[in-house]
């Protein structure tokens, strides 16, 4: 990891090309994560001082539940307890990948894409678009996109600024592999700056009609919903973390 | 005489947003999809300036801005990087190598032309008047 001098001439290249930082509650976390001997009391404080990680490690602690009544995990003291710290993990994988997520479609498509409860989407039947992109080094896992087939037009559509009847199926998939490579390029800069370097693979998109999510032994999985407008997106991280 | 412009992703979206932002100026748009690809385009064509994606295959965009600094007739044009990785190593890596800016994915078309305005002369493109 970079030293002191390093950290203030980043800071001047990244005030000078106008990079955004991660924000500070998911850097600390990924950097206390990163170091396998953090005390856990201060991972939860570090999730307890930003209530968006905090609900979200209560969804992942609590992955039956149906909305907050249901939860059997109630603290995020608890959910660490029960589930370990590689959850923490995944929250702040998915923190970048949310705001990337997120930006890309306000930046590039103009729409508010509105983080939801996976409960609250109709959910995907049948064929529907999946794409991935594996990621290794310090940490191993991938990343999984699932949208319909109308949605993965419109989103094309609105990236490249064409009418959906314009757009052919390599033009579709290209989009949906772009998108994702800015998701997971965003988030692989968190990990690598906490130390937990990894490389990711080139993307792969299809349709499939196949729901299932391959999990490695020893993987978490943190599941993520997105709505905008007649657009449903479902993201998939696992992770399995300190391989070495 | 119009600008030329070097986009080099392996991205084809990249490559027609690139494209479509660059539309309304007088400019020429080269396009390759790998840093090989690309160093062999930017050779043969000197253009004025190169827009350069950092994970491809083949051959990355540092390794391709290594190469482009290291040769003594293509290291003087400006570089923009085009990427979703503002990790610090990378950031710290790129700009010591010499780039002339920076821009993280997502990104406006606007902000594209501003930065690319900084570097090389972009004249609207005279519009067609009817016969």
């Amino acid at each position: 990891m970079p030293g002191q001098p390093d950290i203030n001439q980043y800071k001047e290249f990244a005030r000078r090309y106008g990079i955004a930082a991660t924000p500070e509650s998911v850097s600390r976390l990924t950097q206390l994560v990163a170091r396998q001997d953090s005390c856990v009391d201060e991972i939860v404080r570090v999730i307890e001082k930003d209530p968006g990680l905090s609900a979200r490690l209560l969804r992942v602690a609590n992955p039956r539940a149906a909305d907050e009544s249901e939860y059997t995990v109630g603290t995020v003291d608890e959910a660490l307890m029960r589930n370990g710290i590689g959850c923490a993990l995944l929250l702040a994988m998915g923190t970048p990948l949310s705001l990337a997520l997120t930006k890309t479609f306000k930046t590039m498509l103009s729409l508010d894409l509105e983080s939801v409860d996976i409960h609250q989407l109709d959910g995907l039947r049948g064929e529907h678009m999946r794409g991935s992109i594996g990621f290794s080094g310090k940490v191993n896992g991938h990343v999984y996109l699932r949208t319909s087939s109308l949605s993965a037009k419109a989103i094309a559509a609105g990236i490249l600024g064409l009418d959906a009847s314009e757009l052919g199926n390599d033009e579709i998939r290209d989009a949906a592999g772009e998108l994702l490579n800015i998701m997971t390029g965003n988030f692989k800069s968190n990990l690598c700056d906490a130390g937990l370097d990894c490389k990711l693979q080139p993307p792969r998109v299809g349709m499939t009609d196949d729901l299932s999510t391959p999990i490695e032994p020893g993987s978490g999985l943190e599941r993520l919903a997105f709505r905008a407008d007649q657009i449903q997106i479902f993201i998939e991280v696992t992770a399995n973390p300190w391989n070495d | 005489m119009a600008t030329k412009i070097l986009s080099v992703d392996d991205s084809r979206t990249i490559r027609l947003i690139v494209g479509k932002a660059f539309r309304p100026y007088d400019v020429v748009l080269l396009e390759a999809a790998n840093g090989e690809e690309g160093l062999a385009t930017a050779t043969r064509e000197r253009p004025e300036l190169i827009i350069l994606d950092v994970t491809m295959p083949v051959m990355d965009g540092v390794t391709m801005l290594t190469k482009l600094k290291e040769d003594p007739d293509l290291k003087g044009i400006p570089v923009i990087m085009l990427t979703a990785e503002s990790g610090r190593e990378n950031v710290l890596q790129i700009a010591r190598l010499g780039v002339r800016d920076y821009l993280v994915k997502p990104f406006k078309e606007d902000q594209l032309i501003e930065k690319a305005g900084r570097c090389v002369t972009l004249q609207k493109r005279p519009v067609a008047t009817p016969a």
